[in-house]
């Protein structure tokens, strides 16, 4: 075998091992010896070169730009398809609330934490600007409904049930639990401190007097207890953003039963949680 | 600190999680989530896409798209041309999915795309002493590198490090450049590599081993040069010395 012949036979096989007549050859051959190893290297070193590579971002965007320019791009269709029935209108306002529910059922068991706090820490001050507006606007449907609260054993007929500063202990305590799960409810009885279906025409007089009561707190009414502080004042925030969402709804459709439902609950739940603020603080001075 | 205290800031706590837990369940509800990976086979990307599916287009360049710039890279030599030749090679892709219908594999044809995109563009910019077709086309007279039968040959081995060697690919005619990258480089067969550019396997072979030849000399004046540049600088010293 000569060189030339070496050559084809790299040529045709690569550098798979090579026939014994070649390889007889190479025994003889430096050149050829020599050919074999550099590309040998050759090959070698070509592996090492990475057969991929990470191409800048930027490819993406402008392709997919153009091809959207060019219309070949449409938007994506949904991956799976829901086989369920198209859900009912109110689920998704549902939806919309449901976390909004959790925080404000958050905001509730604040005010109960804050009730046995007031429990353990009675103040002798009552709070009658925040209890005078813990009662909500009455609606005609809730006029006609008259339903009662549970009315303390220990309290008068005349004693309102919100009032912070004037019940007893415990009954103050299971008072807010109870207005806190329950929807609203007609008070028949009210006393001087709580404000009768005629003080209060609107829900945004309501609104506007606790916002008033918030504004007037102290700014350390919390004391000490910064940590307190800060949660209790971020609750305040998450029911006031909620507040704000409902009135914002009501004005787009005044006949929203349900929502005017959820705007007085957080009414009620500001006015317990302004109470328990501001019981908080005076108790830390 | 007193028990009331104590049961309110555990309240606090759990308050605040709840209204995280709301806030955070909104955000994934509202935002959409598009950069969410898919199972789909490439079989069914190439279906929605011919359908117009973005989604499905993503899901291929993603697919491809690091051997396809690599290519590129390795044809071109400089990352802009490269960036350039791969929009343009999937570009074009995307426009003709309409009409694959499966009689190839799909990367071999995006190859195909790729590899006629980039001699295209080396075409434009060739001499035109360079003639890609010769380089392209075995001739029997022509047969590629003559080795000097006189001069001494430079040993490679222990020399062929990856910066000469990408070097030196850069200077190698399109034809033979293109045929080492897709076998050498990324690890095409012969078979695939003559679907790809369109020729024999036969011809692939021939090409592939014209490469590394040339390859070889590339390498070895590369070797003289950088012993006659120690040479130079060695008789500069000595001279300054002296």
């Amino acid at each position: 075998m000569e060189c030339r012949d070496v050559e084809a036979v790299l040529e045709q096989d690569g550098l798979s091992p090579l026939p014994a007549a070649a390889r007889e050859h190479l025994v003889g051959c430096e050149g050829c010896r020599e050919l074999l190893a550099d590309l040998s290297a050759i090959v070698v070193a070509a592996k090492r070169i990475p057969a991929e590579e990470n191409p800048p971002e930027r490819i993406w965007i402008s392709l997919s730009a153009r091809l959207e320019a060019e219309g070949i791009i449409r938007e994506s269709q949904a991956v799976t398809v829901s086989t369920a029935p198209a859900a009912p209108w109110w689920e998704g306002f549902a939806q919309w609330f449901k976390p909004r529910v959790l925080a404000l059922a958050g905001a509730g068991v604040l005010a109960v934490a804050g009730g046995l706090y007031w429990v353990n820490h009675p103040a002798k001050i009552s709070a009658p600007a925040v209890a005078n507006v813990a009662k909500p606007a009455v609606t005609e449907t809730q006029k006609s409904s008259e339903l009662k609260t549970p009315v303390p054993e220990s309290a008068s007929p005349s004693t309102p049930v919100l009032s912070a500063g004037l019940l007893p202990k415990k009954p103050a305590a299971r008072a807010a639990a109870a207005i806190a799960s329950q929807p609203p409810q007609i008070h028949e009885s009210t006393t001087n401190l709580r404000p009768s279906p005629s003080e209060l025409a609107s829900f945004g007089e309501s609104a506007a007097t606790l916002s008033q009561t918030e504004r007037a707190m102290p700014s350390r009414a919390l004391g000490s207890n910064a940590e307190v502080d800060a949660a209790l004042r971020a609750n305040l925030r998450t029911l006031n953003e909620f507040i704000a969402e409902c009135e914002a709804r009501l004005k787009e459709n005044p006949r929203d039963q349900l929502t005017r439902e959820y705007l007085n609950m957080a009414l009620q739940q500001k006015a317990e949680l302004l109470n328990a603020m501001m019981d908080s603080g005076r108790s830390e001075h | 600190m007193c028990s009331s205290t104590s049961v309110l800031g555990t309240t606090l706590r759990g308050t605040r999680r709840i209204a995280s837990t709301g806030g955070a369940a909104i955000g994934q509800l509202a935002r959409p989530r598009p950069t969410e990976p898919v199972a789909w086979t490439e079989a069914e990307a190439i279906r929605r896409a011919q359908g117009g599916d973005s989604a499905a287009f993503e899901f291929l360049y993603q697919l491809h798209g690091r051997r396809v710039y690599a290519l590129c890279l390795r044809m071109v030599g400089n990352p802009a041309d490269a960036e350039d030749l791969m929009q343009e090679a999937f570009l074009q892709l995307f426009r003709k999915i309409a009409t694959f219908r499966g009689e190839s594999a799909f990367s071999t044809w995006l190859h195909r795309m790729t590899v006629n995109v980039v001699l295209m563009r080396l075409r434009k910019k060739s001499l035109p002493t360079d003639s890609l077709e010769e380089t392209l086309e075995p001739d029997a007279e022509n047969s590629g590198p003559k080795r000097d039968v006189g001069a001494p040959d430079l040993r490679l081995s222990g020399a062929v490090d990856r910066v000469n060697l990408e070097r030196s690919i850069e200077k190698l005619p399109p034809g033979y450049r293109t045929v080492f990258v897709l076998h050498d480089v990324q690890g095409y067969e012969h078979n695939e590599i003559a679907e790809i550019i369109g020729c024999s396997v036969g011809n692939s072979k021939s090409q592939l081993h014209k490469a590394r030849t040339r390859l070889r000399e590339l390498l070895q004046e590369a070797l003289r040069e950088q012993a006659r540049q120690e040479r130079q600088s060695a008789k500069t010293q000595t001279g300054s010395q002296g």
